[in-house]
């Protein structure tokens, strides 16, 4: 049997409350990219460059992490985002040292 | 089919043929799909977190349930206030309506993509519509809501 690389467990205990969250908005094949790029505007109040910006990273890397802060609002905004049918997930930010 | 903003912000929809009529009275219908792609769709998970999807399942989807029966309801009550004549079929939308149709669009769109497995090839393709190729006039569906969200979000732009 081949071994395997057991990635290191990252649990969210060791993520702590204060630790930054990623708000993440992933790639759909059929949301229209006018429609993503105005449901940013009003959800994170982007101008309307900053809005294109994050919705072709969206587009063409398959994701974009739009925003970045306490878990607690992060978790509003996916809320907000899954509303409006966009795919979005929160992630731990990496942490800096 | 005649588009046109009126005076107070409502998107005015004159000489809808029928076979597009019939497509706009089909949104509510196809966006409340039970397929299990579609709820699948709907209800994504917010990340990895057990503890955070079970509290989602519990706390945010039935909201979003509501967000999104909401918005068919208020699409149906137009419908329900289109008027024909010779030249085809009328109605508006009234500006406070425009979220509400770009939603149930959107929940249409998707809902019709999921069930027939369409992938991103499938909804750049050009499509042209013929009666005999159901496949070709579901995308069409797709591709006619999606005109009418365009439209929407430049009214709102």
């Amino acid at each position: 049997m081949p071994s395997l690389d057991c990635p290191e467990k990252e649990t969210l205990e060791e993520v702590g409350l204060d630790a930054p969250w990623n708000v993440v908005v992933h790639n759909d094949p059929v949301n229209l990219m006018s429609y993503v790029a105005l449901i940013f505007r009003r959800v994170f109040g982007f101008s309307r460059e900053k809005a294109e910006a994050h919705m072709l990273e969206v587009h063409r890397k398959g994701r974009s992490i739009v925003w970045t802060g306490s878990r607690e609002q992060a978790e509003l905004f996916v809320q907000q985002l899954h509303g409006h049918l966009l795919l979005a997930t929160i992630e731990p930010a990496p942490q800096t040292q | 089919m005649k588009l046109q903003a009126a005076d107070d912000g409502a998107m005015l929809l004159e000489e809808i043929p029928p076979f597009l009529f019939r497509l706009l009275g089909e949104i509510p219908g196809r966006a409340s799909s039970k397929h299990p792609r579609v709820e699948a769709r709907f209800f994504p998970e917010p990340g990895s977190d057990q503890e955070l999807i079970e509290d989602w399942k519990t706390l945010v989807e039935p909201e979003l349930h509501v967000l999104f029966q909401s918005a068919r309801e208020t699409v149906r009550a137009d419908l329900r206030g289109a008027s024909a004549s010779k030249g085809g079929f009328s109605m508006r939308i009234p500006k406070p309506h425009g979220d509400a149709w770009l939603g149930a669009l959107n929940q249409a769109r998707l809902a019709i993509a999921e069930e027939s497995g369409f992938d991103e090839k499938d909804m750049a393709a050009e499509v042209v519509p013929d009666p005999e190729d159901p496949r070709a006039m579901t995308l069409f569906q797709i591709g006619f809501y999606g005109f009418l969200q365009e439209c929407l979000v430049r009214m709102q732009d």
